[in-house]
């Protein structure tokens, strides 16, 4: 699963959102480092829907104009529970590791919030 | 952002529309008012004066603007899921890139041999003339070979001194291993150097004034090398796998079908007879086309339809690199003749290959299942 997928996936786990309200959601989500150009969201939204991870859940008038929002199919929810722990354990691992002692590179040992795991020596 | 869109829109929102048009109609149908109204929404500030302005005035952003040519690439060149018009495009320009790939990687290959042989290192074959008129890393690339990795080529109007960096056409080899093996960004990246020493050896040709009346070259480099870099968009991430083994097969089936007859060629003394790449091309599309149309005949199946369609493609190239390199071999009768059997045979053998094609694009199935009613 892609980062961009990853983000369009959470940004629907808390309940259906409009195409716009995904862009939006997503940039909040990445801290502004994913912004969604509308091309490429409508092309992961096609690809999402057609794997069925996602589906259209209603049309809301807005401004004149019809807003379709999205919500997470069952599949789109273990897909995304999924991913979420392998991301969520791969970090957990990687701030083990940078938690090791590196006195070769010069740096602090951080506190990292959690206990560090045993070392030899 | 807020504002009356519905009173407010303008030419923002028409010149978003148009930029639509790049898309696929099946997809309009299901996506695009739900895609103009997210992007006039992306657009707007919530200041009613500045919004109107907006609408009014600006345009789509070329990075919005690529987004959607993205998706209309990955659209009409489908992959696994797409309507079956579009899948046997995309199926149809990923075999064509193939094949051209394969046609070069077995070039760069073959290369080496000739290499060998105008070295001396091939002992079991007559010695070859000095100087031999060799295929070394690109079939643009031809001259005398005082090393492998520097060349200078002789012209009439004098010698030109080509670098090292020439050896980046063996890249050839880089890219077609990687996309058969699924590895799309390596190939992407080995093409587009690969791509390079043709345009260079060109230009230097240009720069000197040399030949400057030719077209042919240049429509070759941007049909055999150009061309194939940019289609390689077409391996994206829906599009299914490359079938491995005989793609891979195919390699060592193509060095022995193409060099060996070259290479004996040039050994007894007929050089003349060893076609370029645009002639040799023709050849074999048109084999090829013979043999799909006994395959086409014998079972149908979607999967025949985009080969043919394959063929087509690489006909059109190989029919249109034929005839601009024929337009400088006018005045040799041998070439002019060649060339136009070349030709002939070309048109006769896609012409057993069109209708399958054609069949190919067939009906436009149902939607998706997924896909929000239009």
């Amino acid at each position: 699963m892609t980062w961009q997928a990853f983000f369009v996936l959470t940004a629907l786990a808390d309940g259906p959102r409009h195409g716009y309200g995904i862009v939006r959601e997503v940039a909040e989500l990445s801290q502004g480092k994913v912004q969604l150009k509308i091309g490429s969201l409508y092309g992961l939204l096609d690809r999402l829907s057609s794997d069925r991870l996602i589906e259209p859940d209603r049309d809301e008038p807005h401004d004149g104009r019809l807003r379709r929002y999205y919500r997470l199919t069952r599949d789109g929810w273990g897909a995304l529970e999924q991913e979420a722990d392998l991301r969520a354990a791969t970090a957990h691992v990687a701030r083990a590791k940078l938690s090791l002692p590196r006195p070769e590179l010069g740096l602090p040992r951080p506190d990292l919030g959690f206990p560090r795991p045993e070392t030899a020596g | 952002m807020s504002g009356d869109l519905d009173h407010m829109a303008g030419d923002l929102e028409l010149r978003y529309r148009r930029a639509l048009r790049l898309l696929p109609r099946y997809y309009r149908d299901h996506w695009e008012e739900d895609m103009v109204s997210a992007f006039l929404e992306s657009s707007l500030t919530g200041d009613p004066d500045e919004d109107e302005f907006i609408l009014e005035f600006s345009r789509p952003s070329w990075p919005e603007l690529a987004s959607v040519a993205a998706l209309a690439v990955r659209l009409y060149l489908g992959g696994t899921g797409a309507p079956r018009r579009y899948l046997a495009w995309g199926q149809a320009v990923r075999r064509a890139v193939l094949a051209v790939l394969l046609l070069r990687t077995v070039l760069v290959l073959g290369s080496f041999v000739f290499l060998a042989w105008t070295h001396h290192l091939l002992g079991w074959l007559p010695a070859s003339p000095a100087p031999v008129a060799s295929v070394v890393t690109s079939p643009l690339v031809r001259g005398p070979l005082p090393a492998p990795l520097n060349l200078t080529l002789a012209t009439s109007g004098g010698a030109i001194e080509t670098a090292p960096w020439y050896a980046l056409g063996y890249a050839y080899i880089v890219v077609y291993v990687a996309l058969v093996l699924g590895r799309y960004r390596t190939a992407k990246l080995f093409a587009v150097l690969a791509a390079g020493p043709d345009l260079v050896y060109l230009l230097q040709l240009w720069l000197a004034d040399h030949q400057p009346q030719q077209i042919g070259p240049w429509v070759g480099w941007i049909l055999f090398s150009l061309v194939p870099v940019l289609a390689l968009a077409a391996f994206h991430r829906d599009a299914p796998p490359v079938a491995r083994r005989p793609w891979l097969l195919a390699l060592p089936a193509g060095f022995i079908l193409v060099t060996v007859p070259s290479l004996a060629l040039e050994v007894y003394g007929h050089a003349r007879w060893v076609p370029g790449y645009p002639g040799l091309g023709c050849i074999l599309v048109a084999v090829a086309c013979l043999v799909q149309a006994a395959r086409a005949r014998s079972r149908r199946t979607d999967d025949s339809g985009a080969w043919s369609l394959a063929l087509i493609l690489l006909a059109a190239a190989f029919g249109i690199m034929r005839i601009a390199f024929l337009a400088g071999q006018l005045h040799d009768s041998f070439l002019r003749t060649g060339g136009v059997i070349q030709l002939v045979v070309l048109a006769a053998a896609v012409a057993l290959v069109a209708l399958d094609g054609a069949r190919a694009q067939g009906a436009m199935p149902p939607p998706r299942v997924g896909y929000p009613s239009a």
